[in-house]
């Protein structure tokens, strides 16, 4: 086990930051249009006038790899929090009133919980009538047992402590309970879990572009460009493809890694 | 024992209960109209209207989940429109494809993490710890579609070690007839070493490309397991009679390691289901995953429903049968005292 302590965070920060500054800086030096098409230049190799080269109706793909890159990030932020916020309140709300609304709220993240997550943020996407925001809204869904069951363990364990007991026993209402006790503790374990889910979210998203139930064709989502990009991958034009997947690669590997030093530093995911 | 089996028996069909009214709102319930979804855009409005009422659409909602239950249990899934055929036999004629390629995906992920995990708590230099691990991140943060194409556009376009995206078999090149539907098995049943190598050799991207993700899983788990029990006291008292590190990790850790791994079985099942769906598309590889992509993208979803509540009933199906295996082979299992 490497302990390197708060330091063994220092690389997946400056992925991070890196993804971040490039993603979100890159666009007010690089001010192409991602949607302009430009049929005099369609399919030319990486150059200096286009450094990742340009698309088969002559968009810019730097410029839309810098979109792409908006778009994942928003993509992902919306789906940490739209999974974290409700997850945590139904683990919370299980684990502190047991019982048969315990029973039922878990048997129903079960249910969800079987579905393989792309599979179920598919039949969401399909049932709402596709495009982005249903695919969003289905792989936030598919979230929720991870932050559920996470969250009512930790309450579970939380709550059989010394310190809760005598906490009560001193007669401290249930929510400086909540407050005090348990929001610190289940704070780091959720933090873990959210950087997790950030990048899961941006992987399964690209993935449903790829099947055509996520962002639609002339937007510049990652998923979509390889998909566009897939024709051509085996004639020469491999710069369509290899640069928007080293952009879901590098930030998933980014946020995974995190996720994992994180963890080890303080102690959360898979401890509980 | 028969206890522990009725009370898993019971969470498992509670279980597939829940995930069948998941399936049953996600796509029923919503806005969408489900005749339209199975029918496509362009039917008549009078086929609609009569599918509505075949599918007892005009019913209550309560009515209507009883049928959808006892349509998806018996095998009554529907007809797909664009290619006519009714939903079981276009899953059951593609079904040996997804499960060839499945199988050996899971031999490569299984065997791969199993070398990397047992090179790194056998060796543990920085170098053998370090490398798996970095496989393992990149293998959980890649694209399983886009790691696909570069692999053909590597192995096929660039190297030509490797057959392009074309199937099965090369063109031009008939199925080998045997029972199984496995083109590798089947041809060796009937001795065709050519099919055999030829359907062998079209394999290997894409079962790599499949296996990547399960092999990032497994081999964490085994990792954690292993670094769990080398410090357990059996293992230092094989250690204290003499045995080497080599014969430890072998006889007494690995047992040991493997067996929790096998609770990960539905959760890997359910990686390869939902992997094929995006790897088989990347390869034409004609099996049941690249049918549900068709499926979306010519909106004929009415094989796309079947297969995702189909991936949630092996997921809870799996997770029922492992648990009783775990608990015939772990004693500790069967009082209820060692839960996960």
């Amino acid at each position: 086990m490497e302990q390197g302590g708060y330091r063994s965070l220092r690389i997946p920060a400056v992925l991070c930051l890196a993804l971040a500054a490039v993603v979100l800086g890159g666009g007010l030096f690089w001010p192409l249009d991602p949607l302009a098409m430009d049929f005099t230049t369609t399919l030319a190799a990486p150059s200096l006038a286009h450094p990742m080269g340009t698309d088969a109706t002559g968009r810019d793909v730097l410029a839309r790899f810098l979109a792409g890159g908006r778009l994942s990030l928003l993509v992902g932020t919306v789906v940490m929090f739209g999974g974290l916020v409700p997850g945590a309140l139904l683990g919370l709300l299980a684990a502190r009133t047991g019982g048969a609304l315990d029973l039922i709220l878990m048997r129903i993240i079960d249910g969800i919980a079987a579905f393989p997550p792309i599979l179920l943020a598919m039949a969401v996407a399909i049932g709402l009538g596709g495009g982005l925001w249903t695919a969003v809204l289905g792989v936030a869904i598919s979230t929720l047992p991870f932050y559920a069951r996470l969250m009512r363990s930790e309450v579970l364990r939380v709550q059989s402590y010394p310190f809760v007991e005598a906490a009560e026993s001193m007669g401290a209402s249930p929510g400086f309970i909540l407050v005090w006790h348990i929001a610190p503790h289940a704070g780091s374990t959720m933090l873990v879990q959210s950087a997790s889910v950030f990048g899961y979210a941006i992987i399964t998203l690209a993935g449903l572009g790829f099947v055509g139930l996520g962002a639609q064709i002339p937007t510049p989502e990652w998923g979509v460009m390889i998909t566009g990009g897939m024709q051509y991958a085996l004639t020469g034009q491999w710069w369509l493809t290899i640069f928007p997947g080293f952009g879901i690669l590098f930030a998933v590997v980014a946020t995974n890694l995190l996720a994992d030093r994180l963890s080890d530093v303080l102690g959360g995911r898979g401890d509980a | 024992m028969p206890k522990l089996i009725a009370s898993r028996l019971l969470t498992s069909i509670l279980a597939l209960l829940g995930a069948a009214a998941f399936a049953f709102i996600a796509i029923r319930v919503a806005p969408g109209d489900a005749a339209r979804l199975t029918l496509g855009a362009f039917a008549t409005d009078e086929a609609i209207a009569s599918l509505r009422v075949e599918m007892g659409l005009d019913r209550p909602l309560p009515v209507q989940f009883w049928i959808y239950l006892q349509d998806f249990v018996t095998g009554d899934w529907g007809r797909s429109y664009s290619l006519g055929q009714p939903v079981s036999q276009l899953l059951a004629s593609r079904f040996p494809a997804t499960l060839e390629l499945g199988l050996y995906a899971f031999a490569m992920a299984f065997s791969a993490a199993l070398a990397m995990a047992l090179w790194g708590a056998h060796r543990q230099t920085p170098f053998s710890e370090r490398l798996p691990q970095r496989l393992a991140l990149f293998a959980l943060g890649v694209p399983q579609f886009w790691f696909g194409l570069v692999s053909l556009m590597i192995g096929f376009e660039l190297l030509g070690l490797f057959p392009g995206p074309v199937g099965r078999l090369p063109p031009g090149m008939d199925a080998p007839g045997g029972p199984t539907g496995l083109f590798t098995i089947d041809a060796l049943l009937v001795g065709e070493i050519g099919t055999f190598a030829a359907a062998f050799h079209h394999l290997i991207l894409p079962a790599a490309t499949l296996a990547l993700l399960p092999f990032g899983f497994l081999y964490r788990l085994l990792r954690a397991n292993l670094a769990d029990m080398s410090d357990a006291s059996f293992a230092l008292v094989a250690r204290a009679h003499g045995q080497s590190r080599l014969r430890v990790l072998l006889k007494t850790l690995l047992p040991n390691a493997i067996i929790p791994t096998l609770t990960a079985s539905g959760l890997i099942f359910g990686q390869l289901l939902a992997g094929s769906v995006l790897v088989e598309r990347v390869f034409n590889w004609p099996g049941a995953g690249a049918l549900v992509t068709q499926g979306v993208l010519t909106q004929d979803y009415s094989v796309v429903q079947t297969f995702i509540l189909l991936s949630a009933a092996v997921y809870i199906v799996t997770n029922l049968l492992v648990d009783i295996v775990a608990a015939l082979i772990d004693p500790r299992l069967r009082s209820g005292g060692l839960q996960r």
